[in-house]
């Protein structure tokens, strides 16, 4: 408040403040109480105001003629309200208070009571209002009647005097008649005129189908002329160019003919020099046995070869040892001679029974004895004689 | 009784299901106003009722189109009242039977929307949308219209279902569109449904039916198609019809599609030539050139010339016809008859 008073300290008693909102009321004492002292009443109340002048201004004791207050007295002022701030505070200090929540948790306000309520910072307000009825239509005004005027005359009017139906009737029902005449006149004439125009289309489509018929026809007539024209030029001309074709071909035929005229006893005589026509007995003779012939001669021939080679190693090898036995019976004649004759005689009379034996080829069994394989071999060789022969 | 009150109450109308036209220009302003109430049921129909009477006369059609009457009338076609979705298309039928209205119609695209009312359950909304898109296709620039919408196809499905007086507007209108183009009609198997409709009891619908073969058959493909579903053979059958519309659209049915060689097989095989000789001397002028022109048409078959060599004095009698046209075609006829290779 002194704040605000001491704004204006240089005019004598005139009071002025900022504007500002008025400061909703807070619902709990405890946050109001925690608000600090100069933000409560930040508005002045005149009312208490040492400076406004209320009552009896005769006895009066006048504000020092020096504005400027008792430096003493405003210490003094200053030193009270800090012992009171101090003791405020200590008097704080001393009330019991809930113990600190211990380390990791906080206090939380919550409600203890039966019931919940909801709890909230505003004060509960309720609007009201009220409205007056609105007025009521306003009833439709009478109808104007002039007030009457001067003095009341009668006349006295018979029936069929002032109205007579037969003649009153007569325009309105002229109107009604003539209006109904005339409009069925027009509908009627319309009707007539469309009548008219039907007709005269009708006389017209019948020109009209007519041409049109007899300009289709001429069309159709016209194109059958040309296709049948286009028709006969292409058999016209179809004719032309088998006839052209024809001449081609015997052309062609008669050169032809004359061109293989000699072709085919040269094309014989070639062939037949070179050997295609042959008489195929004699080619299977000349081809097939002929070879075969002389390969068989060949190999009997050679049989024959090796049967003499055979028979003459044979030989040989007879002559050969008939020639050892000889010497050798030549040493024991030899041995003998110098021994008794009797043995002699013994051994001449075998060696002539062998050499005959030799020549009748029998001999060979005698020596089989001593050396079965030669006797072998001079059998084969015996036989293949005996095939020879 | 003679009483200086203003009296709180106007006099009752006449007749209350129309709205009273205002004096003079103001007619028409307050006829769209009252088509544009998206309020009252009642005030729109009977502004339609009025309207509907007051576009008869030519001379307010100009004044209609600068109010953007149709425009209003477009919105009330899919208005969710059905007495004012067929009333509104009964308008936009009054107003194509002139030739100014059909134009704004065409160029304003009310038919798209015409053709909605196409699927309508209401028999009189389909009666109505489908005279006035008939009243249309009359003139090249609304067939044109019609066909540059596609609507071809719907109409032909709509012929196999719809009532008989339907089919017959349906009909007409395909006659003029296919005027146009032939091509989406093909596409869409009319000459199937148009061949099943020769059968029909109506007169005018076989008549009309005939008559709807004769254009579709302009075109090759139409011919083919029609050989192909043997529609000769009930063509020639109808040539012996008592009402001589159908006997002579009959004729120009066989005409077009006697064109072709296989088609004047077709017909000279179903035997088309004695009844068509039998119809040269009927009083109706149409009947008898129809009639000649198929002759000439058989005649250039040799089957066909051998046949009617018979009757070429019965033919040469009607070069002194009359009626210009019969005799210029009966002139062609014999020279195809008696014509020699």
């Amino acid at each position: 408040m002194a704040q605000v008073l001491n704004q204006n300290s240089s005019g004598s008693y005139t009071f002025s403040s900022q504007p500002r909102a008025v400061q909703q009321r807070k619902k709990y004492k405890e946050q109001w109480k925690m608000q600090p002292e100069d933000q409560l009443n930040q508005y002045g109340n005149i009312m208490y105001d040492r400076r406004v002048i209320r009552g009896n201004t005769y006895a009066l004791n006048t504000l020092p003629a020096t504005s400027q207050p008792d430096p003493i007295e405003i210490q003094r002022q200053q030193e009270e309200r800090k012992r009171a701030l101090a003791r405020r505070r200590a008097k704080e200090q001393a009330r019991r208070h809930t113990p600190e929540p211990i380390e990791g948790r906080k206090h939380i306000p919550i409600q203890t009571e039966l019931y919940l309520e909801e709890l909230s910072d505003r004060v509960e307000e309720v609007d009201v209002d009220v409205q007056t009825d609105a007025f009521l239509d306003r009833p439709p005004s009478p109808l104007f009647i002039p007030a009457k005027t001067g003095v009341d005359q009668a006349t006295q009017i018979l029936e069929g005097e002032l109205f007579d139906f037969d003649r009153e009737v007569k325009p309105i029902l002229e109107v009604l008649v003539g209006k109904t005449i005339e409009q069925s006149l027009l509908e009627v004439m319309e009707e007539e005129e469309l009548a008219a125009l039907r007709k005269q289309q009708r006389e017209y489509e019948e020109l009209r189908n007519a041409e049109k018929v007899e300009q289709q026809r001429l069309e159709e007539q016209e194109r059958r002329l040309r296709e049948e024209k286009h028709r006969r030029m292409k058999q016209a001309a179809d004719v032309l160019r088998m006839e052209k074709e024809t001449a081609e071909k015997l052309a062609a035929k008669a050169f032809a003919k004359s061109y293989l005229a000699d072709l085919v006893p040269s094309v014989f005589n070639n062939l037949r020099e070179n050997g295609y026509f042959y008489d195929p007995v004699q080619r299977d003779l000349e081809t097939g046995f002929m070879s075969w012939i002389m390969d068989s001669t060949m190999e009997e021939l050679n049989s024959v070869m090796v049967g003499r080679l055979l028979l003459d190693s044979v030989l040989r090898e007879v002559v050969a040892k008939r020639s050892q036995d000889y010497v050798e019976l030549i040493e024991k004649f030899k041995e003998m001679a110098d021994q008794p004759p009797v043995v002699d005689e013994l051994t001449a009379q075998p060696i002539n029974e062998e050499t005959n034996n030799n020549l009748d080829t029998t001999m060979p069994q005698e020596d089989t004895n001593g050396e079965p394989n030669e006797a072998s071999n001079t059998g084969d060789g015996n036989e293949g004689n005996e095939e020879m022969d | 009784m003679a009483n200086c009150l203003i009296p709180d109450h106007y006099p009752n109308q006449i007749d209350i299901t129309r709205t009273p036209l205002a004096f003079g220009d103001r007619a028409v302003p307050r006829l769209n106003r009252e088509l544009q109430n998206k309020t009252t049921l009642l005030t729109r129909q009977r502004a339609l009722r009025s309207l509907c009477d007051y576009l008869h006369d030519p001379e307010h059609i100009a004044s209609c189109i600068e109010e953007n009457i149709p425009e209003s009338l477009k919105e009330l076609l899919s208005d969710s009242d059905a007495f004012c979705r067929y009333k509104s298309a009964e308008c936009l039928y009054v107003l194509s039977c002139n030739s100014n209205g059909r134009r704004a119609i065409v160029d304003q695209g009310i038919v798209k929307n015409l053709s909605v009312l196409f699927d309508d359950k209401e028999v009189m909304a389909r009666r109505n949308s489908h005279k006035a898109v008939e009243m249309i296709s009359e003139f090249s620039f609304g067939s044109e219209g019609i066909v540059n919408l596609n609507l071809i196809k719907t109409l032909v499905d709509k012929l196999k279902t719809e009532l008989d007086d339907i089919r017959d507007l349906i009909l007409d209108t395909l006659h003029f569109c296919m005027q146009v183009d032939t091509s989406q009609a093909l596409e869409a198997k009319a000459m199937e449904v148009f061949t099943n409709l020769l059968k029909h009891e109506s007169q005018t619908i076989r008549a009309k039916a005939a008559r709807d073969i004769f254009d579709l058959s302009i075109p090759l493909e139409g011919k083919n198609e029609a050989l192909k579903l043997e529609t000769i053979a009930l063509l020639v059958g109808l040539l012996k019809d008592q009402d001589s519309v159908v006997r002579c659209k009959a004729a120009l049915a066989i005409e077009a599609i006697a064109i072709t060689t296989p088609g004047k097989y077709g017909c000279i095989k179903a035997g088309a030539v004695p009844s068509l000789v039998a119809l040269i001397d009927d009083s109706l002028s149409e009947m008898r050139v129809n009639a000649l022109k198929a002759i000439t048409c058989l005649a250039e078959a040799p089957e066909g010339r051998k046949a009617l060599l018979e009757d070429v004095e019965k033919i040469k009698k009607l070069i002194s016809d009359p009626v210009p046209i019969v005799s210029k075609h009966a002139a062609i006829s014999v020279r195809i008859i008696t014509w020699k290779p």
